[in-house]
């Protein structure tokens, strides 16, 4: 069967003229993984039985702030098939971590947190926060017992809002923080003097925004698979999309040497950076070590909403940007204020993350930033798709909007002025390897009829006000050199010319083993189909840091193609004996090691393989390549987003018909997983901005929000008609020239289609979600007011 | 939280006399289930916690949908939303019942949700309530002493209430045929997404006079109080009139007065001002131009 | 109180004693093994736990198993046949239709009752058929193009 699969209708990839030629990378090819789950064959942790498995569950804290005085399990426990019950009071034996896992020297240039949550809590600082367990013969029987424990709850004054938090009288969340405040953080890399700058400025635009908690909604939720064997082993199947961290927590809390934990990964339904905080694992592994059986644990989706991180919301970001009268920015000055919920997981990191990328996406010589991200009795905020970036980019590119109008310059040449350039210091601190911005914007410019349609007059259509927006982001590729990035390779071949790659990527559904079997097919001449990824298992695989903050196909990528190159190396050296010339002579393409310029002197790479295993005499030897990859340089990715909307004036309701996204990511290693990414993104994307809504009762801080029947994701009949466009130019630093391309699909979308709901009825929406009553609201603020109103000026 | 249901008893009764005994048997510890889609949830929330089901799902007296000869349109309680949407006898006579049995759920709870457990569900945001309201539909019940029948807009007292006794059964849908020159639709908006739940939902009933003006007005509301309710100050402001632009409008007003939303109040309020004015104009137009053209 | 009865799953007939309150994906997936039934929202929005019943999408996890006693179900692990793909299966995994693959057998089974019941569906009829099914990593964009390139293969008789 051909390697290449179907070709997509609607996007297109545009190759540079220095593209080099590759035979693997650049290919459509089919995911190796796609027939077992179109099968139904494919396991995720949830399917996984093992002999004399017990199923765990949780009960979780009906208040949002309460000390569990007590939990009598009499009943529970005398019910037949209950095998083990864990309350606050006996779990004491295991040390507390954070789930962020960032207690760990990870992070060069941010913070570490203090462990402060046990596997079942004391006290209960969010509703839903996880108070008890138990594990039973079966589902049945578990939440049978959950239903029988009597807990006897002191209420504790609470608080909801990040800003009511921070006053001196509020509700105390977390013994770390006595202010409320988590973490007051700063913008990483400021320059110049930004107050001066902005006094100076021709114009300066302003703005207060917020942006809501985003629940990942992946459509597989938190599950694991735990069991001590008889040799004291203890064997978990986690969703971990930081596997090797998640081990290494692991053995943290339940006090055990790394390597008498084999974490395993099976194939996880979704992740966006849910799971790259802990989140079944504990408790599951609790429950079998207490019950000395194996134990699966699988959350409700309730349980997902209210017991793991989703996206950090802030409460308040308030941003002035000055310009001189060209267009040219001069300063940027950004004040956050982000709501933590009841631990502090990943969620700080969001405002430094949001601000660096955000802050650093244009040329500016003036720039500073300041979070407070305050603890509140709401659900954990964490880390999703985007990061932070997310938030500061609605701000940013609204302001870059509303500058462009008030100078008169057209949105894209006010973007393309202040684009910066190769050479120049990105926005992780480090030199610009590559961007393609430009490239972006005209692609995707012309794709979408940008220039026709903004100067064409709009047609009376009743109610309904068309727009049409932009935007752009950069976003990071790998977390270099905030984060730890570090990677590991193993690549051998096999007798018959095939190769096996060791690497332990999160099988979290973004192609990633697929993309890495064509970097290593790409370098060692064979093809995609003939490597096999070997994988899932710590046992085996080398320390992965994982795949998060876009750097999979980068960074794993990277430390691939090295050990690939090495294993080549040993290869040609084997085919050059055979072939009686110098190795450097040689290339290989195709299964087949070619002398160059001599087309008739060939050896395929079957024969080399199979005479270096089955060689005698004292010259057997496996080809293998072990590689490690630890970036010292961040190259971004570059989009540039446009969307036509339809607002309805008497329903306040947003329609987006229309999206076109076109993206730098440097080379596209898989064209079609790259337009995957894009697409899911968009999803997430216009979630994100107009249906979704993540609500805590403001009287009871109960979530009203915890299931599909309330919070919304966009449908097949939600999504726009939509284009992706792949600028295709390598950066010089990734491997083939690819950069990365999992969160930026989501990053530009909100800005995008605020900006085309200013563009048609003239008013601006500084608030996420972008409800119908909020755009109702604005309307008619802006009919009173009878000038343009643009809040927060 | 619970992904499983608590344990119950499963009665299975061999004919509706049967399911009536059984209810007077068990009395408030037993639930009729049909297509389950509500029950079900409520059972895994724990909401409704029965110890006995009595399953009517394979009774075949309760699965109709019949037309008579004079337009009456008899529905049985397990007709499914999915082939009430899709059957020709609804469409032709009644397609705004038709629009309204698609508008519930999504595809796969239409194939397994019945119009009697969206009718006995009495949930204040079902669709085809506000529907069979306009359309003066009435409700047979049987129970131990016999059978009765409930015009639609007095079953529901209050949200998830009914008149329905706990040992009384809906055996029967009965909408009449419209008059002449008259023409209904739905008209809904949901809360957000293409599948969501009904925020705001009007069926509208015109019926016009030869001379143009209305007849009969009748104005069924839905989501938007605690059950489906008939918005008698609007439609009576309309009834007898040739009313323009300005006094749809002004009936549309009235309409989202008589509405009594709980949550999102005023934005509900104001999509049965939309709702309403658009379905009125429209239907208002309608039957004009059928007019027009049957006069022709 | 356990009542033995026959579900037809997959085209092959199966005794099982099952409780009056457990549900049919609980009968699939913990007494058949059939894990390709998956179990996300529990509430009837998301489509992952979607069987066919008699050839109609249901939901597995609304569904009772004494419901199904004597009606034919198939779960994903039935579409295929002797090892070769049904089409909507093959396109799927040609069209990159499949990321995490959590939702992809409700996906699928939900496109095979649309395309045996309309063999040449609109794109706006293909989201409308697939509606009721959540996914959280395509956008959809590839699943709509995967369910109309399988009937344009189907139509054709192809495999």
């Amino acid at each position: 069967m051909e390697g290449h699969a179907a070709d997509n209708r609607k996007s297109a990839v545009h190759q540079g003229a220095e593209v080099a030629q590759f035979s693997v990378v650049g290919t459509r090819i089919r995911q190796p993984d796609g027939p077992a789950k179109a099968t139904g064959e494919a396991k995720f942790a949830g399917d996984i039985s093992l002999p004399g498995m017990l199923i765990g569950k949780i009960l979780r804290s009906p208040y949002p702030h309460a000390v569990i005085k007590s939990i009598d399990t009499s009943k529970a426990e005398a019910l037949p098939g209950v095998m083990a019950v864990l309350t606050p009071d006996n779990v004491a034996e295991w040390k507390t971590f954070d789930r962020g896992m960032k207690d760990m020297p990870l992070v060069a240039g941010g913070y570490r947190v203090p462990s402060e949550e046990a596997v079942v809590n004391k006290v209960a600082r969010h509703y839903g926060d996880a108070i008890a367990a138990v594990a039973a013969v079966d589902e049945h029987t578990a939440e049978e017992a959950i239903e029988l424990l009597e807990v006897e709850y002191e209420l504790l004054p609470f608080v909801l809002d990040a800003e009511e938090a921070m006053q001196p009288d509020a509700p105390q969340v977390s013994d770390l923080a006595p202010d409320n405040v988590g973490k007051h953080l700063f913008y990483p890399y400021p320059e110049g003097d930004v107050d001066k700058a902005l006094a100076e400025a021709d114009l300066v635009v302003s703005g207060v925004f917020s942006t809501h908690k985003q629940d990942h909604c992946t459509q597989e939720t938190a599950a694991c698979v735990a069991y001590l064997d008889a040799s004291g082993r203890l064997n978990v199947w986690s969703q971990c999309q930081l596997a090797h961290l998640g081990r290494r927590e692991l053995a943290s809390i339940f006090k055990m040497p790394v390597n008498r934990i084999k974490l395993m990964t099976p194939f996880v339904g979704g992740s966006f950076g849910q799971r790259g905080a802990v989140c079944a694992e504990p408790i599951a592994v609790a429950l079998a070590l207490r019950s000395k059986r194996p134990v699966r644990l699988v959350f409700s989706r309730e349980d997902n909403f209210l017991g793991l991180e989703s996206r950090t919301g802030f409460k308040k970001i308030d941003i002035k940007m000055g310009f001189t009268s060209d267009g040219t920015l001069t300063a940027i000055k950004t004040q956050m204020i982000g709501t933590l919920g009841g631990y502090m997981g990943c969620g700080p990191m969001s405002s430094v993350i949001g601000m660096t990328l955000a802050m650093g996406h244009y040329r500016c010589p003036n720039r500073f930033g300041e979070a407070h991200m305050v603890m509140t009795n709401t659900p954990v905020s964490g880390a999703m798709r985007g990061f932070g970036n997310d938030a500061m980019m609605f701000c940013i590119e609204q302001l870059m909007d509303d500058a462009a109008r008030r100078l008169g310059i057209d949105p894209i040449d006010i973007r393309l002025k202040n684009a910066k350039e190769p050479g120049e210091i990105a926005s992780m601190g480090l030199e610009l390897e590559s961007t393609y911005m430009e490239d972006c914007l005209q692609l995707g410019a012309e794709a979408f009829g940008w220039h026709e349609k903004r100067t064409q007059a709009k047609k009376d259509e009743g109610p309904i006000k068309r727009g049409y927006g932009m935007a752009t982001m950069s976003h990071c590729t790998g977390a270099a050199p905030l984060y730890l990035e570090h990677s590991n390779a193993m690549v051998k071949f096999n007798e018959d010319g095939s190769a096996d790659l060791t690497v332990h990527p999160a099988p979290v559904g973004q192609h990633i083993w697929g993309a890495l079997s064509q970097i290593c097919a790409e370098e060692l001449g064979i093809r995609a189909e003939d490597v096999h990824i070997v994988t899932g298992d710590t046992d085996v695989t080398l320390f992965e840091y994982g795949s998060d903050a876009s750097r999979s196909t980068y960074a794993i990528g990277g430390a691939t193609l090295r050990a690939a190159r090495q294993a080549k190396e040993q290869m040609l050296a084997r085919a050059a004996e055979m072939l009686e010339v110098p190795a450097d002579r040689l290339e290989v393409k195709d299964r087949v090691v070619v002398v160059k310029g001599r087309p008739d002197k060939t050896v395929t790479v079957a024969e080399v393989c199979y005479d270096a295993i089955y060689a005698f005499g004292g010259r057997a030897t496996n080809f293998a390549g072990k590689q490690s990859f630890e970036s010292t340089w961040n190259s971004p990715t570059y989009g540039a987003y446009f969307a036509e909307v339809e607002v309805n004036t008497e329903t306040g309701r947003v329609h987006v018909p229309r999206f076109v996204t076109a993206i730098d990511c440097g080379k596209a290693i898989n064209p079609m997983a790259v337009e995957g990414q894009l697409e899911g993104g968009l999803q997430q994307g216009l979630g994100y901005a107009l249906t979704e809504n993540f609500i805590v009762n403001p009287k009871t801080g109960v979530v009203e929000t915890d299931n599909y029947d309330s919070y919304k994701v966009p449908g097949a009949l939600d999504m726009p008609d939509s284009t992706v466009l792949i600028v295709d130019k390598p950066d010089p630093k990734g491997p083939f020239g690819a950069k990365g391309v999992g969160e930026p699909g989501m990053v530009g979308i909100p800005p995008c289609i605020a900006n085309a709901v200013y563009d048609a009825i003239g008013v601006r929406l500084r608030d996420l979600p972008m409800t119908p009553e909020r755009v109702l609201e604005a309307l008619t603020e802006k009919t009173e007011g009878e000038t343009e109103t643009v809040r927060g000026e | 939280m619970f992904r499983l249901l608590r344990p119950f008893e499963y009665l299975e009764p061999s004919c509706v006399a049967e399911a009536v005994e059984m209810l007077v048997r068990y009395g408030e510890k037993a639930r009729i289930f049909a297509g389950g889609t509500d029950l079900v949830i409520s059972m895994k929330k724990r909401q409704i916690v029965p110890d006995y089901l009595i399953a009517i799902g394979h009774l075949s007296e309760l699965d109709f949908i019949e037309a008579e000869p004079n337009g009456t349109l008899r529905l049985g309680p397990l007709a499914t939303h999915a082939r009430l949407a899709a059957s020709p006898l609804v469409w032709q006579r009644f397609p705004m019942l038709a629009t309204a049995c698609n508008e519930v759920g999504t595809p796969q709870v239409r194939n397994m949700g019945t119009i009697g457990g969206n009718v006995c569900k009495a949930g204040p945001s079902q669709d085809t309530p506000p529907v069979l309201v306009s359309l003066e539909a009435k409700l047979h019940l049987v129970g131990p002493s016999g059978k009765r029948t409930v015009p639609m807009d007095q079953f529901c007292t209050g949200p998830f209430c009914t008149v329905l006794a706990q040992d009384e059964l809906v055996v029967e849908i009965e909408i009449p045929p419209l008059p002449p020159r008259s023409a209904g639709c739905y008209k809904w908006i949901t809360k957000i997404t293409a599948t969501d739940e009904t925020l705001a939902g009007a069926g509208v009933v015109v019926v016009l006079k030869e001379d143009g003006s209305f007849e009969d007005v009748r104005i069924g509301l839905g989501s938007v109080a605690p059950m489906a309710i008939r918005a008698r100050r609007a439609e009576s402001l309309l009834r007898g009139t040739w009313p323009e632009a300005a006094q749809i409008a002004e009936a549309a007003q009235i309409a989202s007065e008589e509405a009594e939303p709980r949550s999102r109040a005023a934005y509900r309020r104001r999509m049965v001002q939309v709702l309403v004015n658009e379905g009125v104009t429209e239907m208002q137009r309608q039957i004009a131009a059928s007019m027009q053209e049957a006069g022709r | 109180m356990k009542t033995v009865a026959t579900f037809t799953v997959n085209g092959l007939p199966h005794e099982i004693a099952v409780e009056p309150h457990q549900l049919l994906i609980e009968v699939l997936r913990e007494h058949l093994g059939l894990t390709g039934t998956k179990h996300s929202c529990g509430v009837g929005n998301c489509g992952a736990c979607t069987v066919l019943v008699d050839g109609t999408p249901e939901l597995a996890c609304l569904t009772l198993a004494m419901e199904v006693r004597d009606k034919s179900v198939l779960t994903i692990e039935g579409l295929a046949k002797e090892g070769l793909l049904h089409p909507l299966q093959q396109a799927f995994v040609d069209y990159g239709a499949i990321q995490c693959g959590y939702c992809t057998p409700g996906m699928i089974l939900t496109g095979k009752a649309l395309l045996d019941d309309n063999p040449d569906p609109t794109e706006h009829e293909v989201r409308e058929a697939l509606a009721g099914n959540i996914c959280r990593c395509t956008g959809y964009v590839k699943i709509v193009e995967a369910v109309l390139a399988a009937a344009e293969v189907m139509r054709k008789g192809g495999n």
